[in-house]
């Protein structure tokens, strides 16, 4: 039993929120989001500079060779700071799958360009039932064939120069390796209300190639569930890192801020919510490291992932919510940062699964027939 | 970062559950109620077999009697005990005392009452709430005045835990009346036997005895049955306290492990409407959360005690998972409840009780468990000052 991190790990941690707290304070982290990219195109050149995109990638193709805990420290960081970035699509998802699925070839052409951040790839799985499960595919597709059909809720598609689309083909599902500004394919913003940018890719006539089929033919969801595990995991831990800085928010405002002549944290009613937040906080982050522990040993995880998003969804969300009863009529305007915060959970909470999804999957763990 | 124990204490968690297939946990006696904490009743004759695997002194030092084993061993032995249901009520009582007086007790004290520890042939009770002073603890009206070579506590106890039926009580008082509130406080530990000791039972919403009250009339205690210094009350009761919620509630994560497991086979095998339980998507999202909060319960649990391992403070961890232990166990009993629907209060003496009527036990129990060793609202006023550093309440 050992709950420290490692020394390379602080100096992650620390690293990071030095970074981001210098380069991405609030009003340029609300600048970003408003952008129409969503992000800023310096900051992530910059953050591949320090070799974050490259945490899951094997160093002999350019990669640091991190592991999944520092992954998900990073990742709490990134939340802390509300950063704005393709890294979980492209950096955890998308390289996860071409680590596993991808042959040497093609490792060697994206594997270096998305270490270094210049290439972005993303998957492609949910459609109008937005649905992750395999039996919601619809969206037909061989190599050799044409595309015509849609993709929904594909985030950051407007900024990917990679598309791994997942199709159901003859001998079941097919993941499809595509360039992202292939003619016939069109990608359209969804307009949600900032958090994620989920668009909606078009795919009219799309030629695939018959080297366009990534990993083996119909066996996609072997590729794809692991791949989504980290996803669901990267978004956990973000939601932990967001929670955590509202409830720093929080108890500076019950320190600071005095009414009827005492500081607003002197009142119980106000105390015990914050007490509920910190244990929301911490509960929620070693759901997290646990299952991020499991998985970089190898172990049995699904269960502890599947624990870990979906109680990070809920208990981050009633941080949120709580927090805008304990910041009081500031917090609904847009010039303070929680709502950006609170949309960002909102929408890590339904990507890769939603509660639902993964309530169910630790109910089939339990036995439970 | 590591979530597992060592080779050894899993080899130590071996030989535990070798141990309950040779002294099955049904098997023993049982002497007083189990208050449903995850430690199960009150049980001599466990006790005594347990000590006669050393397991009572094996963290203590080795010039003690002790192997000086790591407390994650305690850990290891109280997860297995309540995933088994064993009967090992005292047993965290009697490791926290004998710890005070490893550290505090005078060498009349040791000798004493450390080898009857060692044999599983002392329990002990908590003197700490009076009528009036629950929450409000420093308020505690119970006197000790020093008389030549003994103290003389005079004072009126209440919610003691097992006090009847144990051998030893930690009782505080006041042996400074001048000073203030936690100035002037000290600790006795009192044997049941002395004069002027009245110990009364309470009988509990089950219908078991599991409190006392104890008057306590000229009680005469040996100077040297002082524990540590006088006027060291206060700091013995936050040590007590503190490590009284850690390891008074440890064992609940394993236990409602337990219980929802037992709610997951009632679940498989029930029907409703034709349809298991368990397809109820109702059913099957709350079992789901209950035991993601048992498991974070678990994980928090385990960051304490390594943080308690590496000599780190816990101003306000144990306060916070304490809290969250107590609630979560009660949000797992009232889904046992709605789940057996008619047949849930009924008790095991019910030919007709689902689940030996465990479900109604951990229910009754549950509700008294956010009030001991400090309400839910005194621990979240803790954990918001001393945890997140929150001015303190203005307080009359």
């Amino acid at each position: 039993m050992d709950f420290h991190l490692s020394e390379g790990q602080q100096l992650l941690v620390s690293t990071a929120r030095d970074f981001l707290q210098r380069h991405c304070p609030p009003t340029v982290m609300a600048e970003s989001v408003a952008s129409e990219r969503g992000f800023s195109a310096a900051l992530w050149k910059e953050i591949s500079v320090l070799g974050w995109p490259s945490l899951l990638i094997p160093v002999e193709y350019g990669g640091s060779g991190g592991t999944m805990v520092d992954v998900i420290l990073l990742l709490e960081e990134m939340g802390r700071a509300c950063f704005p970035s393709p890294y979980v699509p492209s950096a955890v998802v998308a390289t996860s799958l071409l680590a596993g699925a991808a042959g040497p070839a093609r490792r060697e052409r994206l594997l270096p360009a998305m270490a270094s951040g210049e290439r972005i790839c993303v998957l492609a799985i949910t459609e109008e039932s937005a649905s992750i499960d395999e039996a919601a595919l619809g969206l037909m597709g061989e190599p050799g064939s044409r595309l015509d059909g849609r993709k929904l809720f594909v985030n950051d598609a407007h900024v990917a120069d990679d598309l791994i689309v997942v199709t159901r083909g003859a001998s079941g599902a097919n993941l499809l390796l595509l360039d992202a500004r292939q003619p016939g394919l069109a990608v359209l913003p969804m307009e949600a209300m900032a958090g994620d940018r989920p668009c909606e890719v078009v795919f009219a006539g799309v030629e695939v190639g018959d080297d366009d089929l990534l990993g083996e033919a119909g066996r996609a969801w072997d590729y794809i569930g692991p791949a989504l595990r980290a996803g669901a995991l990267a978004r956990a831990a973000e939601m932990v890192g967001c929670a955590q800085r509202i409830l720093e928010l929080c108890v500076d405002h019950a320190r600071g801020r005095r009414q009827f002549g005492r500081p607003l944290g002197s009142f119980q009613a106000v105390q015990h919510a914050c007490a509920d937040l910190l244990r929301d906080v911490e509960t929620a982050r070693y759901l997290v490291y646990a299952a991020a522990w499991k998985m970089e040993q190898g172990r049995e995880h699904e269960a502890d992932v599947a624990m870990a998003k979906a109680y990070a969804g809920r208990t981050s969300q009633a941080v949120a919510r709580r927090a805008h009863q304990l910041l009081g009529a500031i917090s609904f305007c847009e010039e303070h940062s929680l709502h950006l915060y609170h949309k960002r959970i909102l929408a890590a909470g339904l990507d890769f699964g939603d509660s639902s999804h993964h309530l169910e999957t630790v109910a089939s763990s339990m036995g439970l027939v | 970062m590591n979530f597992e124990f060592s080779p050894d204490e899993q080899a130590f968690a071996h030989e535990v559950r070798a141990f309950l297939v040779t002294h099955r946990p049904e098997t023993f006696a049982v002497d007083g109620m189990d208050a449903g904490y995850g430690s199960g009743a009150h049980s001599r004759p466990f006790l005594r077999a347990l000590a006669d695997q050393g397991w009572l002194t094996m963290t203590w030092p080795r010039s003690f009697g002790g192997q000086a084993r790591s407390l994650m061993y305690t850990l290891v032995l109280f997860e297995e005990l309540a995933a088994a249901a064993a009967p090992f009520g005292p047993l965290a009582g009697c490791n926290q005392t004998a710890e005070g007086i490893i550290q505090y007790g005078s060498e009349a004290l040791r000798r004493e009452v450390l080898p009857r520890i060692g044999r599983g042939e002392a329990t002990f009770w908590q003197g700490f709430s009076e009528p009036e002073a629950g929450s409000d603890l420093l308020s505690l009206k119970t006197e000790a005045a020093r008389r030549g070579d003994e103290y003389v506590i005079r004072g009126h106890k209440i919610w003691s835990s097992h006090a009847g039926i144990a051998d030893y009580g930690l009782v505080l008082a006041r042996t400074n009346p001048a000073a203030r509130r936690s100035q002037g406080l000290s600790m006795f530990v009192v044997d049941n036997a002395t004069a002027g000791l009245d110990i009364r039972p309470i009988r509990s919403l089950t219908g078991e005895v599991y409190h006392y009250e104890v008057f306590l009339d000229e009680v005469r205690v040996p100077a040297e049955f002082l524990l540590g210094k006088e006027g060291e009350g206060f700091t013995q009761l936050l040590r007590g306290l503190d490590t009284d919620r850690f390891w008074g509630r440890f064992y609940k994560a394993p236990m409602l492990r337990r219980i929802l497991s037992e709610l997951v086979r009632y679940a498989n095998a029930t029907h409703r409407g034709g349809v298991p339980l368990a397809r109820d998507p109702g059913i099957r999202r709350r079992l789901a959360t209950l035991a993601t909060e048992v498991e974070a319960v678990r994980l928090l649990f385990y960051r304490v005690a390594w943080m308690i391992r590496e000599g780190m403070p816990t101003p306000y961890e144990t306060a916070l998972v304490k809290v969250m232990a107590d609630e979560t166990g009660q949000a797992v009993a009232a889904l046992g409840m709605e789940m057996l629907g008619l047949y849930g209060p009924l008790t095991q003496d019910s030919r007709w009780a689902k689940l030996n009527g465990l479900i109604q036990h951990v229910y009754q129990t549950s509700l008294g468990q956010t009030i001991a060793g400090g309400t839910s609202e005194i621990l979240r006023s803790t954990v918001a000052t001393r945890g997140l550093g929150l001015p303190a309440e203005a307080r009359a």
